[in-house]
């Protein structure tokens, strides 16, 4: 996985500060704790710190001028080309000039190995590979989502930046002399074949700084790179999409927090659906829309810690709402999410950048047939609910006896008015039959198990006679519609309706025929109370090819997946959405859902290999 | 003032700061679970963990009341009110300090801020002041406190008289 993309070189256009990277140019590095984001020109162009969902200390990807940034390219125009290590979620660019080559490893280190480490590092090592490379680099730090600038100063000769409780020491080895001005740390320095420089961030939150050594920061990015290829040579990843359903696997395990394992929807905010659009939305959370399918890939992965933390955690963060369950909760478990707007230009000047999510307010009845299916799941990999966690679950069962009836908002989060969604109906349906399945298996109550069959038929009822459209051969969005909606695919992945019946057929092929473009489906073409349009949605098209599996359609559903997957971008990476007629990338990135998607999709197709 | 009475103060003091934070968690104020995140610290079992939790729990009842007793001691003074002060500094301590750092740093399936992608860990860490388990956490759990150390307090002043 690689490509070339042809750059100015620091010496020209990038220092203008004002242009911002392709989504599809930027990859992603992290600990488990954060990201950062890194784009081909070999700009830093996202770092949250301390957390996934705290405020950053770079952020140009949402405000060329005042976010803050590390570059570090060559000073001369150059073609770069990068891959992850195999394996791992260390970042390696080759950059190519005129008069040589050389490669710059990018990661957000791991606390491994013996020794003080820093309360979060960023590790960058060039090394020259052929002839000789000028680089130069700067690092400009904006706390806060740019509001700081901080202070800069040295400290026993290192120059360390500090604002709003956070101090950011930038470290350098054979990385020339680090000039301090206006806010900034720059240098330059030049490489040959076979040198090596190194720069590390070492940042602390709310402590004294650590300033380690070149051999300490050359450890632990060595035992970052190991410690990756462990994980990942415990996963099991079979069959012909195995480096798709890897690399997606790498991703996911950046988006799950360690210290509590929720699993975040993507580590961005604000990356917008259109440009210059007002579809731009804060994922730093975690949603229960995504709840089965985290459960699915983790177990289907082999990663069961991750999938035991992810369930203790989502039913422990649940437990303040129960039985009653919010759309999302925060990294940490709490049920707060207030949004509002920052101060930013916006990525492209794409405005409103929001943090919080006024999502967590809304009702969704899908979210409930989602954590009943994930932990149907959990319980079907042989784990245990125990009986707190079962009497919750069997609550929420006898909760959806009462709402499914309400209209909801829907999957897609619509902030319009409240509808009868189609595929929430089915998710509640979905919902009811799994806690009967779980009660026949003595994992949850049974007290209530025939008020639940009597439900689920009631749903049946309602979705077949009110969701249905004969004019259109298809499910709706909503009832009484005639409006399409990609989300009822998910009635047949979770086993509302028979994926190669009559109506799952007609509905498959109505979809592709409504919302499809090319291998993409739009998500709805219905007005959703808000300004502009967006792409077409990533996770959906994943959706479609793994029901068409279901349905017994392989050829179209392998054609599909492979096809699809040759829309990743050059280090094997989705966002939410693309632009059907020019391939960009749209809203946030890497999206959770959409890698989730195609490692269901994949692992589905591939069991079910000839 | 004896160390019976602080002892007795502590058993009764833990049977209702234990009673209050369950309650607080059955009217959906808080998700702190004392004994749980003590007994997790032990166990991986649920059911086990909980019951070794209020064994824990009860023990650090004890031990925190011999404590106040102590101090009483030293200043030759005790009182429901002395008591409930300590027991004020005790909430603080706990919510600041004691299950948001040092708790944490020992408890070998709790994370916290230095967990990383090399690890795994089972249980949300409490946050500053508890907070991660609710906004009202920090409210619930200090009012808690203060009525364990006035039952102490309490205890104390009674066996002396």
């Amino acid at each position: 996985m690689a490509s070339r993309a042809e750059h100015a070189g620091l010496d020209g256009s990038v220092e203008t500060g004002d242009s911002y990277p392709g989504i599809r140019d930027l990859a992603v590095i992290g600990d488990g704790r954060t990201v950062a984001l890194v784009s081909i020109d070999g700009t830093v162009v996202w770092l949250p710190v301390p957390y996934v969902d705290s405020p950053s200390v770079f952020a140009s990807l949402l405000d060329a001028r005042r976010g803050g940034r590390f570059e570090l390219a060559p000073r001369a125009p150059f073609e770069s080309r990068r891959r992850y290590v195999p394996e791992t979620n260390v970042l390696e660019t080759t950059f190519v000039t005129e008069d040589g080559i050389a490669r710059v490893t990018d990661a957000l280190t791991l606390p491994v190995g013996d020794g003080l480490v820093p309360f979060r590092e960023l590790a960058r090592r060039i090394e020259g590979i052929s002839g000789t490379v000028g680089f130069g680099w700067s690092v400009d730090p904006r706390f806060g989502y740019g509001a700081e600038n901080g202070s800069i100063g040295l400290r026993s000769g290192i120059p360390v930046a500090t604002g709003r409780g956070r101090a950011v020491a930038v470290c350098s080895w054979d990385a020339g002399t680090p000039h301090l001005e206006a806010g900034s740390v720059t240098a330059s320095f030049g490489t040959v074949a076979g040198s090596a420089a190194l720069i590390a961030l070492s940042i602390a939150d709310q402590e004294p700084l650590v300033l380690p050594s070149r051999r300490d920061v050359e450890r632990r990015l060595e035992g970052t790179v190991a410690s990756w290829r462990s994980w990942a040579a415990e996963r099991e990843a079979a069959g012909p999409w195995h480096d798709q359903i890897l690399r997606s696997g790498l991703a996911l395990k950046l988006l799950v927090q360690s210290r509590s394992g929720s699993v975040a929807a993507a580590p961005t905010t604000s990356l917008p659906e259109e440009i210059g659009g007002e579809r731009n939305w804060d994922y730093r959370f975690s949603w229960l829309r995504d709840s089965a399918f985290v459960m699915g890939a983790l177990l289907g992965l082999g990663c069961t810690d991750e999938a035991e933390a992810f369930f203790w955690w989502l039913m422990h963060a649940s437990q303040i709402t129960h039985p009653r369950m919010q759309v999302l909760y925060r990294m940490d478990g709490a049920a707060d999410a207030p949004e509002r707007p920052l101060p930013l230009e916006g990525y492209m000047r794409s405005r409103p950048v929001r943090v919080g999510n006024a999502a967590a307010e809304q009702m969704q009845l899908d979210i409930y047939g989602d954590v009943m299916q994930m932990a149907w799941l959990y319980a079907d990999a042989r784990h245990r609910i125990d009986r707190e966690f079962g009497d919750r679950l069997a609550s929420v069962a006898d909760l959806v006896c009462d709402i499914w009836p309400q209209p909801d908002s829907g999957i897609w989060e619509v902030r319009g008015s409240a509808r009868h969604f189609t595929q929430s109906k089915m998710m509640c349906w979905v919902a009811l039959d799994r806690a009967a399945r779980l009660a026949s298996t003595g994992q949850i109550p049974s007290r209530n198990v025939d008020r639940w069959r009597s439900e689920a038929s009631s749903i049946r009822s309602f979705v077949e006679a009110r969701c249905w459209s004969d004019r259109k051969q298809s499910y709706t969005q909503a009832a009484e519609s005639e409006d399409m909606d990609a989300s009822v695919l998910l009635g047949a992945k979770f086993g509302y309706g028979d994926p190669a019946g009559t109506r799952y057929s007609r509905t498959i092929d109505a979809l592709r025929r409504e919302l499809g473009r090319g291998p993409f489906l739009y998500r709805y073409m219905s007005d959703d109370d808000l300004r502009g349009e967006e792409g077409t949605f990533l996770c959906c098209s994943f959706w479609l090819a793994e029901v068409l599996g279901l349905a017994g359609r392989r050829e179209e559903a392998v054609e599909l997946l492979n096809e699809l997957i040759g829309f990743e971008n050059d280090v094997g990476l989705y966002a939410e959405e693309i632009d059907p007629s020019t391939s960009s990338f749209l809203g946030n990135f890497p999206q959770a859902l959409t890698h989730l998607a195609l490692i269901s999709a994949a692992m589905s197709l591939t069991r079910a290999e000839p | 003032m004896t160390i019976w009475g602080a002892l007795a103060g502590g058993f009764v003091g833990t049977l209702v700061l234990t009673t209050m934070l369950r309650g607080a968690s059955e009217l959906r104020l808080t998700r702190i679970d004392l004994p749980f995140l003590l007994g997790t610290a032990l166990t991986s079992d649920r059911k086990r963990a909980k019951a070794l939790g209020y064994i824990a729990h009860f023990g650090f009842g004890f031990l925190f009341a011999s404590g106040y007793f102590a101090i009483f001691w030293a200043i030759g003074r005790s009182g429901w009110l002395l008591g409930a002060a300590l027991g004020l500094l005790h909430g603080a301590f706990a919510g600041s300090a004691l299950v948001n750092v040092l708790l944490p740093l020992v408890h070998p399936r709790m994370g916290d801020s230095m967990s990383a992608a090399d690890s795994v860990a089972r249980l949300e860490p409490p946050g500053f002041l508890m907070t991660n388990y609710g906004r009202r956490t920090p409210i619930v759990v200090l009012i808690a406190h203060v009525v364990y150390g006035a039952i102490v307090g309490g205890f104390i002043a009674l066996s002396a008289t």
